[in-house]
């Protein structure tokens, strides 16, 4: 069951179906639309309408027929679309123009659309005055905000405050760039009141009751409607602020990602340096996209939700795009682990090698001097590296994998004879690797006199990566015999080296050592309190420990003494007698 | 570019042409004309006919008259006037010229 409605079309009665109707209405309102302005356009219609109900009758078998919308359907097949009626440019230019063709010459004001507005409609007011769809100006006002520190909100905020709103219908014909006359008012009106007339027709009459009551509205709903308002401001911020976040997110990672596939390209040490340390087998591109995907597809959602909160009628990406975008990202995630788990292996299991060698050095009464030299290689240290490791160049410009990490050790020999070991220790997947990856390593050492002259790095080839390679040296020495450590052996001396100063690794160097019977270097040379207690020392001893305090001042004939102990206080002045 | 939009430039160059051929003889309303132009596959849709007699009438090629229907409303009736004669008479040459030049252009290879 359906309504009907009774229409006068070029002086013929129909009936016509309420459905159809709206059909048939909307038809010659575009098509009316696309006359706007034509000369005669009235006349064109009239003729149009005419030929309409001539094919209405057409059909009619009798005249209680009604027409439905598939005689309307048919119709507009017949006739065709409004584009068709479109008579060409191109071919008949002597036509004055029509109103579309004026718009665009007519200047265009500026005026806030608040209709359309999100929050003062600037940039709906923008959109028609620029031809741009207002969404892409918010987000170059909020981009601009972003990355310009607030000029795109203060840009913003000028135009809200500048700009004036376009209330009355010639304002909006003048943001919209058409022409003010009188026709185009009337549409703009009718088209209004179309509208209107529409919601009315539309609604149940009960439906149209709460809308009157509504409109009067009382205190409490005034009240509710500001909180509703605020809960929206609210919610938009949110949104502004997860699109910020998720932006430049986004960017700086596609900056990342560009600057890393650069770096590929043109081959800079940083990403050979990864090849080194990489065993996954994965290049660098891989693992960079892999990182893109695992870290920007999150940040993505969180812009899209962004802009969900910000754009009502924002398109889904559809269910195909979203999974896709999880399953890429799962898989990057998996994949990553998989790498990372790998990359872990690969420094499971240490391994080492031992070298021991008895020096012939005739040092029965010289001291022994340990000092670090520098090799013929080219290193940049603070270029790359990992794990103190790093590229050099030998002087066959070879490119070597270099460390300095090398510890020196001193021990007590258990023969008469000096001897060295190097202790070359490497990481690996297994115990085996690790021990051929140590074996791999180069380090050598010489001796010129009484001097023990240690390579300041040990090299090894790049084939066999980065896995904290390291070297050991320890010097074992007989006892009674005297070390010193050279200014250059400065961090490179290790730990636990057993002296009677409780001297620290580097604390140990340039002093004068002598091995011990028990395995303790003893110093020769340093300042030590203890020490002077048992000297008869002439410039006196300031002795501070648990007893108290004991100064002991001699100058030739004056002196000075103080004794602060559980005794008490003594103290003891001699001057120079003046005779 | 776009075939269809091409095919219609095409058709509507020599609409007007057509039109003034169909009046030549015979005083004729809208959907008599129509009926000709549809039967030579001139036409696709209708609504392109109707701004193209308004603006043939407008430029005094064409004036009407109305005259009253057995079946439905009033019918209008289009007639040549004398300058839509002469137009029609330079564009049968324009025609004939146009014909031979693009079977010329188009057979010969």
């Amino acid at each position: 069951m359906n309504k009907t409605v009774n229409i006068n079309l070029a002086n013929t009665l129909f009936h016509i179906d309420d459905d159809a109707y709206n059909k048939l209405r909307r038809y010659l309102e575009s098509i009316r639309r696309s006359f706007a302005g034509t000369k005669g356009s009235d006349e064109i219609i009239a003729d149009i309408e005419a030929r309409i109900a001539e094919l209405f009758l057409e059909k009619m078998e009798n005249e209680r027929q009604v027409i439905t919308n598939k005689e309307v359907d048919q119709v507009i097949e017949v006739m065709g679309q409004p584009e068709d009626y479109m008579v060409d440019e191109d071919i008949f230019e002597d036509e004055p123009k029509k109103t579309h063709t004026e718009n665009t010459s007519k200047a265009k004001k500026l005026y806030r659309d608040i209709e359309h507005k999100y929050i003062g409609g600037v940039c709906a007011g923008l959109e028609y005055y620029l031809g741009i769809d207002a969404l892409w100006i918010r987000l170059m006002f909020i981009l601009l905000a972003v990355f310009t520190s607030g000029f795109g909100l203060v840009a913003y905020i000028l135009l809200w405050i500048l700009v004036p709103e376009a209330a009355t219908t010639s304002q909006k014909l003048d943001m919209r760039g058409e022409p003010v006359n009188i026709s185009n008012i009337e549409r703009k009106v009718k088209e209004g009141f179309d509208d209107v007339a529409e919601k009315v027709k539309s609604v149940d009459y009960d439906k149209v009751g709460d809308k009157v009551k509504s409109s009067s509205k009382t205190f409490f709903d005034t009240i509710g409607d500001i909180i509703l308002f605020l809960f929206k401001v609210f919610g938009k911020f949110i949104g502004i602020l997860l699109i910020i976040i998720g932006a430049s997110t986004l960017v700086g990672l596609f900056f990342a990602l560009f600057t890393v596939g650069m770096f590929d390209a043109i081959n800079v040490p940083g990403v050979d340096f990864y090849e080194i340390v990489n065993t996954s087998g994965a290049p660098v591109w891989v693992v960079s996209l892999l990182l893109f995907f695992a870290v920007g597809i999150p940040f993505f959602f969180l812009l899209y939700l962004g802009l969900k909160i910000l754009v009502n009628n924002l398109k889904s990406i559809g269910n195909i795009a979203k999974f896709t975008l999880l399953g890429l990202w799962l898989i990057s995630i998996g994949l990553l682990i998989v790498f990372g788990i790998r990359q872990a292996a690969e420094f499971s299991y240490t391994g080492s090698v031992n070298d021991k060698m008895e020096l012939a050095m005739e040092v029965p009464s010289d001291t022994l001097m340990i000092k670090m030299k520098d090799l013929g290689i080219d290193y940049n240290w603070d270029e790359v590296n990992f794990n103190g490791m790093t590229f050099g160049y030998d002087e066959n410009d070879k490119r070597v994998l270099m460390s300095d990490e090398i510890d020196i050790k001193i021990r007590k020999s258990d023969n008469d004879s000096i001897s060295i070991n190097v202790r070359k220790d490497a990481d690996g997947s297994s115990t085996l690797a690790a021990r051929d990856r140590a074996r791999n390593i180069e380090y050598g050492y010489s001796i010129d006199g009484n001097e023990i002259l240690l390579d300041k790095y040990l090299t090894t080839d790049t084939s066999n990566k980065a896995r904290n390679q390291e070297v050991t040296i320890t010097i074992y020495v007989p006892s009674s015999k005297t070390v010193y450590f050279d200014d250059s052996t400065n961090r490179y001396i290790g730990r636990g080296i057993k002296n009677d100063q409780g001297y620290y690794r580097s604390g140990l160097i340039d002093h004068y050592w002598l091995m011990g019977k028990n395995g303790e270097l003893n110093c020769l040379d340093c300042p030590d309190s203890d020490r002077y207690e048992d000297e008869d020392n002439e410039n006196g001893k300031i002795i501070i420990n648990k007893n108290g305090i004991d100064i002991n001042i001699k100058d030739n004939q004056d002196s000075f003494e103080m004794k602060i102990n559980e005794d008490g206080i003594k103290v003891k002045a001699n001057e120079k007698s003046n005779n | 570019m776009n075939i269809e939009n091409t095919k219609a430039q095409m058709r509507k160059g020599v609409l007007e042409y057509c039109i003034l051929s169909i009046l030549k003889d015979d005083d004729k309303y809208a959907s008599e004309i129509l009926a000709a132009l549809k039967d030579a596959k001139m036409l696709v849709v209708e609504g392109t006919i109707y701004p193209l007699l308004t603006r043939l009438k407008n430029a005094g090629l064409l004036n009407y008259r109305w005259e009253e229907s057995t079946s439905g409303p009033p019918r209008k009736y289009y007639a040549l006037t004398e300058t839509g004669q002469l137009f029609l008479n330079e564009l049968n040459g324009t025609w004939d010229e146009l014909r031979n030049a693009v079977n010329l252009v188009t057979n010969t290879k």
